[in-house]
């Protein structure tokens, strides 16, 4: 702790500030890349950046000499050969892999129902100074054709990678844009760890989903699964639909979903797109995680759900009707103005309207008949009402005889429903009898 | 007859394949019902079989279900057949919502409680292993949780293997497995043999605290204190101590906070010579550590360190850090602080606190952050009995009085609650209306009964009476009574409420007489106010103070008042006159 200069070696690494280091210009070329690593060494230094007051002239010689590093990295071959990796694995760790400073919402002592990731400003990493060309330095080593895979493998470990991983939960934005560039760019490189990489983000998505509730970078991490998921090839394995299942879909219920949905659903829909016979379990899915009070994540769901639809199959879609139709009648009678509309929006598109109405009206109709009734009569809000007498119309054009023998059961089906609750109370109240009597013979 | 006696488990099926959620939730919700019309013998042939072969999809349902399965062993006929409840249990131990699992486990763990313990031996313990085995994250996640309590149950020569098990789930390859196994390091170390803790869980806890999962890591870090709380001394020293220490300066902040908010009880466990030589300077670290978070967590616990070390190490070691920490960049730290710091002054005793303590009270009573001005108030008694209640006075006099005219209402209201016991241990001296007496008390107390804030005005009339009780009757009547009579011709009816409010708190410590004679005149005019709310409300103030009235006052002068306000047009005025007026007969 303390507020001095840390890290791994940190007194061998401060006493390269005592003397200032010659630039690459002034030595020889043989004598650059034992410079290059003093220079790794000297950046090794870590400072705490919440004392702006402390080592402010080591910091700026740090600032220096890490874009010297960049500079150097940058002009000509010849840099990146095995030799210097120790030294740049050092730097690197010494620099990143550090515990993520508090979050103002500890600090404040909010607890987890009053936090909102979506309302509150983000804590910015006050050593981004550094960090920043650090991660600079980082992209470049990886991406570096002269980087070879075989070598570095032995540097960026699946320890490195770990803690890299880890450093995705970082509040600050500009941090978690250089992890996804520089992972997706070892996914790229470094084949032998793709199943490993994939692994780690699966539990860190596990620890978000059943424990925490909280992370700061999962919309990145899906990003990058997007792209790798575009790229599965056919037909899909067993264990990336195990991942659709144990973890995307799940990725649903967590209530800051907002956060990350865009990226989610993409991720889900390239993976209905690659294998339509997934859009069952995707839409069976959905409906279980079905928001109940939350309207704007009802909202996401029925973007996705549209999305979805779009690419199920005539024989999914019949699997899935029964209970999607309840779901969607559910959202038809939402009260909130926006669910029911963007409900109503789903039968514009030509193709649902094709499976819903046409091809299926004798088992969907029933179930969506109370709503639209009820809806064209009396929803409070005028666009609501206007929409789905629209899609009244739309029914009563393909089919006005259904449309009629669907009202005249929905009458008989009322009554029948009152009768029902009359026997359910009956019957309760004379088990209720029968429990006393049970309770009094004990 | 035979229909009659089935159908509790057709009604059952029926309302269990209903589609409306809430129906499915409202009959499981009644489970115990059904259970009972059935008998023991049925739910366990047939209620149970159906619960398990028919799982819920709705979680809602499921958590519903697993709560109500952990308090069913007397509906399936007492611990003898409790373990037919284990196989729906452990079905929902396995899914995928965190809160059903959870829910199921406690419910696992009450009936396993409840097992005998060759029954524990012959289902429970399969049970675990099962969950163990289980090819899902989810159910090994539960079974780690379900060793501490089976474990006792279980004859010597089945506990290697259990924890063996218990091991294993600890290296888990899922880190979600590693952290649950870890979270129930504690609990289980507590339920094994002291020597199985020394040789098998230690090794395990090392290992784990150098998981590479940052998460996993710090879960057995926080396992520190519930370790070192199982095991001698010397073992605490030799394994524990040295842990803790080097956690003390880890790199991440994370950890140094977990030592802090053990530092308590580890320190408890290490003993007060240990604690004094290899644990202080750890903490003094952490005292003055860079990040705000673990200098909160470590505040908090300077008073428990302070009393297990004594005056003299307290003075040496914590108390340099006491005037820093007191004026920290953090409010959060410099609340933690003044949480606890009250309770060092019996520990430093009389001169010390004088020296050395008196100057960090002062400064955390003037802090700008309501709570940290709060909790000093709130603890003014442990100095009090320290230094007597003189210097007390005299030293933060002036600031009780800025404090109770503080803008936060909570701050007032915390130095009201504090003067009846400012009054005991001041004397009488301190609370006489003497306009030329800089250190009176009473002006105070009656400027609170026009507060603007309900809460400070009702804890104000109650004060009155706490106040009254305390110097008795004669104080009041010579300092109270008069301003009351002067105050209740406030124009603002809520203020007047307040007024007949304290009135009604004194009237019974004044007695009959004065009450009669100064108090009636008073509350006779409130009856006729032009304020329904004053008016009633003085209907229920007759009510309560009837017995102080006498019954001679109550027949001549009280009733005739009740009456007239019977008659009221205000509808509230006449229900609380006539409410009254039922009491006097």
């Amino acid at each position: 702790g303390g507020g001095g200069a840390q890290g791994s070696g940190a007194e061998s690494a401060m006493a390269l500030y005592a003397e200032p280091l010659p630039t690459f210009r002034d030595v020889s070329a043989g004598e650059r890349q034992a410079l290059f690593c003093k220079k790794l060494q000297l950046c090794a230094a870590t400072f705490d950046f919440n004392d702006a007051t402390a080592h402010v002239k080591e910091k700026e010689v740090k600032r220096q000499t890490l874009l010297e590093l960049v500079d150097y990295v940058n002009t000509g071959s010849g840099k990146f050969v095995e030799a210097v990796f120790d030294d740049i694995a050092k730097m690197l760790s010494a620099n990143l892999f550090r515990a993520l400073p508090p979050s103002e919402r500890m600090s404040s002592g909010k607890d987890s129902e009053s936090y909102d990731p979506e309302e509150e400003e983000p804590t910015l990493e006050p050593a981004w100074p550094h960090l920043q060309i650090v991660y600079e330095f980082l992209l470049r080593y990886i991406v570096s054709n002269e980087t070879e895979a075989k070598q570095a493998k032995k540097y960026i470990s699946t320890t490195f990678v770990l803690k890299l991983l880890e450093l995705f939960d970082s509040e600050d934005p500009r941090e978690r844009d250089y992890l996804k560039t520089i992972l997706h760019r070892i996914y790229g490189k470094f084949m032998v760890h793709r199943p490993f990489i994939r692994k780690a983000i699966f539990n860190i998505f596990s620890l978000f989903i059943y424990e925490t509730e909280r992370h700061n970078g999962v919309a990145e991490l899906l990003e990058i699964l997007g792209s790798i998921i575009n790229g599965f090839a056919l037909p899909l394995k067993d264990e990336h639909k195990t991942f659709l299942m144990k973890a995307l879909l799940p990725l649903h219920k967590p209530k800051s979903v907002g956060m990350y949905h865009q990226q989610l659903s993409y991720c889900v829909s390239q993976f209905a797109e690659k294998d339509p016979k997934l859009a069952e379990v995707v839409i069976l899915r959905l409906l279980k995680y079905w928001p109940v009070t939350n309207s704007q994540k009802e909202v996401l769901f029925l973007g996705e759900l549209e999305e979805i639809l779009e690419l199920t199959q005539a024989a999914e879609f019949q699997k899935v009707m029964v209970p999607l139709c309840h779901q969607i009648a559910r959202c038809l009678r939402s009260s909130h103005f926006g669910v029911a509309e963007r409900t109503l929006f789903l039968f514009n598109s030509d193709y649902i309207w094709s499976l819903l109405a046409m091809q299926n009206r004798q088992t969907t109709l029933p179930i969506l008949f109370d709503a639209l009734d009820s809806n064209s009569n009396s929803h409070w809000n005028a666009q609501v009402l206007q929409l789905t007498t629209n899609v009244v119309q739309l029914f009563k054009s393909i089919d006005e005889a259904f449309w009629a023998e669907c009202a005249e059961k929905h009458e008989a089906e009322k009554k029948a429903r009152t009768e029902q609750e009359t026997q359910r109370a009956d019957n309760w109240a004379r088990l209720e009898k029968a429990a006393e009597d049970a309770r009094a013979r004990r | 007859m035979a229909e009659d006696t089935l159908y509790p488990i057709a009604i059952l099926i029926d309302e269990l394949r209903h589609e409306d959620t809430n129906t499915r939730l409202g009959s499981i919700k009644k489970l115990s019902t059904i259970a009972l019309a059935l008998g023991e013998e049925r739910t366990r042939a047939e209620l149970l079989p159906f619960l398990t072969e028919n799982p819920d999809d709705e979680d809602e349902v499921l958590l519903t279900l697993a709560e109500q399965l952990g308090d069913f062993v007397g509906y399936v006929g007492g611990p003898n057949h409790a373990h037919c409840l284990l196989p729906p249990l452990t079905q929902l131990a396995a899914i995928e919502e965190t809160v059903v699992r959870e829910k199921a486990v406690e419910s696992l763990n009450k009936v396993c409680e409840a097992m005998s313990n060759d029954h524990v031996l012959e289902y429970f313990v399969p049970l675990i292993t099962s969950l163990a085995e289980g090819e899902w994250f989810t159910s090994r996640v539960s079974a780690c949780a379900l060793y501490a309590a089976a474990y006792a149950k279980v004859p010597a020569s089945a506990r290697p293997a259990m924890r063996e098990q218990y091991k294993a789930l600890a290296k888990d390859e899922t880190p979600m497995v590693r952290r649950s196994a870890t979270q129930q390091l504690g609990a289980f170390a507590k339920s094994l043999e002291q020597s199985a803790v020394i040789e098998e869980l230690l090794p395990l806890f090392s290992a784990l605290t150098a998981d590479d999962q940052d998460s996993v890591r710090l879960l057995a870090v926080e396992s520190c204190a519930a370790l070192a709380k199982l095991l001698p001394r010397d073992e605490c020293a030799a394994r524990i101590l040295p842990v803790v220490q080097e956690f003390a300066r880890d790199r991440s902040w994370r950890v140094r906070y977990m030592v802090a908010q053990q530092i308590g009880d580890l320190s408890e466990s290490m003993g007060a010579d240990l604690t004094r030589a290899e644990l202080l300077s750890g903490f003094q670290a952490l005292l003055g550590d860079a990040e705000a978070e673990v200098r909160t967590a470590a505040a908090a616990k300077v008073t428990v360190v302070a009393q297990l070390v004594g005056a003299e190490t307290t003075l040496s070691a914590l108390l340099p850090a006491m005037s820093s920490l007191a004026n920290d960049a953090s409010q959060h730290v410099r609340a933690a602080l003044a949480g606890v710091v009250m309770g060092l002054a019996p520990v430093l005793g009389k001169s010390a606190t004088i020296d050395n303590l008196l100057p960090v009270f002062l400064a955390l009573l003037k802090d700008e952050f309501p709570d940290v001005r709060l909790s000093i108030i709130s603890e003014l008694q442990q100095v009090n009995q320290v230094i007597g209640v003189d210097l007390l006075w005299q030293t933060l006099l002036p600031t009780v009085r800025e404090l109770a005219e503080d803008c936060h209402w909570r701050v007032r209201l915390a130095i009201i609650e504090y003067v009846p016991l400012l009054a005991k241990q001041l004397g009488v001296d301190f609370f006489r209306f003497d306009e030329s007496s800089q250190k009176s008390l009473s002006d105070l107390c009656l400027a609170w009964l026009s507060d603007s804030v309900y809460a400070i005005r009702d804890a104000a009339t109650k004060n009155l009476r706490e106040l009254a009780e305390t110097f008795g009757a004669e104080w009041a009547v010579s300092n109270i009574v008069p301003k009351l009579v002067e105050l209740v011709k406030n124009p603002h009816y809520l203020y007047r409420i307040t007024i007949l409010t304290a009135i009604e708190q004194i009237a019974p410590v004044v007695g009959t007489d004065v009450t009669c004679t100064t108090f009636m005149p008073v509350l006779l005019a409130a009856s006729r106010d032009a304020v329904p709310n004053i008016k009633f409300n003085t209907a229920k103030i007759m009510q309560e103070l009837l017995p102080v009235f006498g019954a001679v006052a109550v027949d001549s002068q009280v009733k005739p008042c009740l009456k007239e306000l019977a008659e009221d047009a205000d509808m509230d005025v006449a229900f609380f006159a006539n409410q009254a007026l039922a009491a006097c007969s």
